[in-house]
């Protein structure tokens, strides 16, 4: 028998619960609950909510983007952001996380799941290290 | 260098410098172990991409797995923490190649290990390639002269040929490839020899063996010493066979030695059990025949509209109280062209190099030989093993007809012959002269005991007064009439001399 990962069951837990009402939803949950003490999934609840939350984004078009800079972020650099985050990953929704970093310099670092687009001084500085430093 | 000088030349580099805005895509290391790091992220890589981690070690992505990728990580693992940001290169994993690698020792990385100063490369070549296929090769039908006589003779090996070289350890197996490199100096050939798990004390006496024979300006050694991890053994040979692609690519003619290719599917056996891949038999993994037969296929004789060149693969591989029947051996002789069996009784006979004759064989067989070898060696295969068994006879001490007596004889001669002193190698045509008189019965009543001494003498006078005959071999592979008389003149009258 094949093994069911984390995300098939995630996955599951979409199709089964998708369009449904509130009612049907309290017995479907009690079901999942029930089969993941049966099938002693109850350790690996974390990741397989954190999957599912990613699956429903995904089918909803709403994208979580951390965007790590050394400063707060302007009003008016966060709408500008969000316009190009939203062409770029044909996204309905976008969701900023902000976060501070004075490490970074200057400038600022975008990561959406295991993409990353880099425009700290940091990131230059280290770039231009490794030009520098090239063996010619 | 004035300071200014220095000042303006930063200044000049900072302007031409431009950093590109690119996206990537990372992973985080989860767990690192024994040379093994699994990472989740990296969603776009591809199988054996290279991966570089923030201290700047390199590793391999091995397993794509649904969530994780398992990385192979080229060196010192130990600073590799969880949490590190790994990032994906887009490259295949490649080793940096060029004419002035000749010479070196290089490790597994293609990195100049021998304190020689940095090697200049031109390329990079991916470590891993489709072997050529059948359209671009060519028959095998050039020899290779090892000038080890009995294989010369009897196993001869051809250019684009995969020989094994298998034997217990202790039995000669480096022995016979060395002598083979050393004799190929003026022989247009370029030779890699590439050492797998082997100890660095060993790898040291070898490089000097070849620096003090003159090997050196021909070869290029590539070295996974048994102190690095097992991923630089497993791409070791890989590397190997990679640079001598770069010489064949301009019609070089190239010898590989794997040394030894156990350790090789031993190494990968590590790899595989900690990236949890199933074991097979002996634990080794299920594609560990594919990990041979991949990079064995590389050898080949391209033919001249694909730039001609040539890579010959001698690959060693050890066996463990004489059982060729285990699982890397038969995997190992199934892939390639014969095998060249050593065994540990001969060995300790005397008879060097420890060469089972009955259990030796090269598929390509005297198509890869000269025509005057073609025509001396031709029966003496079948004379040893004839040898072999009426000497189990002979045990029994009963009385023997005439006959059988003077094989018994020619066969004592013939394994006499056809032992050499390592790092000795001969040049093919001293090797038919000596056949010659073997053959012709000429050593049928000099003592067993004074054969060496007969063979050195009768080399060194037909070499003066058979200089035609030698003059026809180097020339065009063959002897005259004229040149055939002057030799049996010449052995005849060293005969005479001879007491």
């Amino acid at each position: 028998m094949a093994t069911l990962s984390n995300n098939d069951i995630a996955q599951a837990i979409y199709l089964v619960s998708k369009d449904k009402t509130n009612a049907e939803l309290g017995d479907i949950n009690n079901k999942i609950i029930k089969f993941f003490a049966r099938r002693r999934l109850l350790t690996k609840t974390k990741d397989i909510l954190d999957r599912l939350g990613k699956i429903i984004n995904h089918e909803n078009g709403i994208v979580v983007v951390k965007a790590l800079s050394a400063l707060k972020l302007e009003e008016e650099t966060k709408k500008e952001l969000i316009f190009f985050l939203k062409e770029r990953f044909k996204a309905k929704e976008i969701i900023l996380k902000e976060t501070l970093d004075k490490k970074l310099l200057g400038g600022i670092r975008i990561e959406i799941e295991d993409e990353i687009i880099d425009l700290t001084v940091k990131n230059k500085i280290k770039k231009l290290q490794e030009h520098l430093t090239r063996k010619i | 260098m004035s300071t200014n000088y220095i000042v303006e030349n930063l200044k000049k580099e900072i302007d031409n410098f431009s950093a590109q805005i690119t996206s990537e895509k990372i992973g985080h290391v989860l767990e690192v172990f024994d040379g093994i790091a699994k990472i989740s992220g990296l969603g776009d890589i591809k199988s054996s991409e290279m991966v570089t981690f923030p201290g700047g070690e390199t590793g391999v992505a091995l397993n794509l797995e649904e969530d994780t990728v398992g990385v192979i990580i080229f060196d010192d693992f130990s600073k590799i923490k969880e949490g590190d940001e790994v990032h994906a290169t887009g490259k295949i994993l490649e080793v940096p190649v060029g004419d002035s690698i000749i010479g070196r020792v290089v490790n597994a990385l293609g990195v100049e290990i021998d304190g020689k100063g940095v090697i200049k490369r031109d390329k990079t070549y991916p470590i891993e390639k489709v072997a050529p296929g059948v359209i671009t090769r060519l028959s095998v039908d050039k020899p290779v002269a090892t000038g080890i006589k009995v294989i010369d003779a009897i196993i001869p090996i051809g250019r684009g040929q995969r020989e094994l070289i298998i034997g217990d350890r202790q039995t000669g197996k480096t022995a016979i490839a060395i002598d083979a490199i050393l004799n190929q100096k003026g022989q247009n050939m370029i030779c890699v020899y590439v050492s797998i798990g082997q100890k660095d004390s060993k790898l040291r006496k070898i490089q000097t063996r070849l620096e003090k024979g003159g090997a050196m300006a021909y070869t290029v050694i590539v070295s996974a010493g048994s102190s690095e991890p097992a991923p630089l053994s497993y791409i070791a040979p890989y590397t190997g066979v990679s640079i001598a692609e770069y010489f064949m690519d301009q019609g070089k003619d190239v010898l590989i030695i794997y040394d030894d290719l156990s350790k090789h599917a031993v190494a990968y056996r590590e790899i595989s059990l900690l990236l949890r891949r199933p074991p097979g038999r002996e634990a080794f993994p299920g594609d560990v025949f594919y990990l041979h037969s991949r990079l064995l296929e590389r050898a080949c004789r391209r033919n001249q509209e694909y730039g001609g060149g040539s890579i010959t693969a001698l690959p060693i591989v050890e066996t463990q109280a004489g059982d060729v029947t285990a699982y890397i051996p038969t995997n190992v002789i199934s892939i390639t062209d014969g095998q060249i069996f050593l065994e540990t009784d001969l060995f300790y006979k005397g008879i060097r190099p420890a060469v089972n004759v009955g259990l030796s064989v090269s598929r390509v067989g005297s198509k890869a030989q000269i025509k005057a070898m073609k025509k001396v060696a031709g029966t003496l295969k079948l004379d040893l093993a004839q040898y072999r068994e009426l000497e189990a006879f002979s045990q029994f001490g009963s009385d023997l007809d005439s006959a059988t007596r003077e094989q018994l004889e020619r066969g004592k001669r013939a394994v006499e012959v056809l032992k050499q002193p390592q790092y000795s190698p001969m040049a093919v045509e001293r090797q038919v002269a000596i056949l010659y008189a073997l053959v012709k019965g000429y050593m049928d009543d000099v003592s067993v005991d004074r054969i060496k001494e007969f063979e050195e003498g009768l080399i060194s006078y037909t070499e003066n007064n058979a200089k035609k005959f030698y003059k026809e071999i180097i020339e065009t592979n063959m002897w005259s009439d004229a040149g055939e008389a002057e030799l049996k003149k010449a052995i005849e009258e060293f005969k005479n001399n001879f007491s």
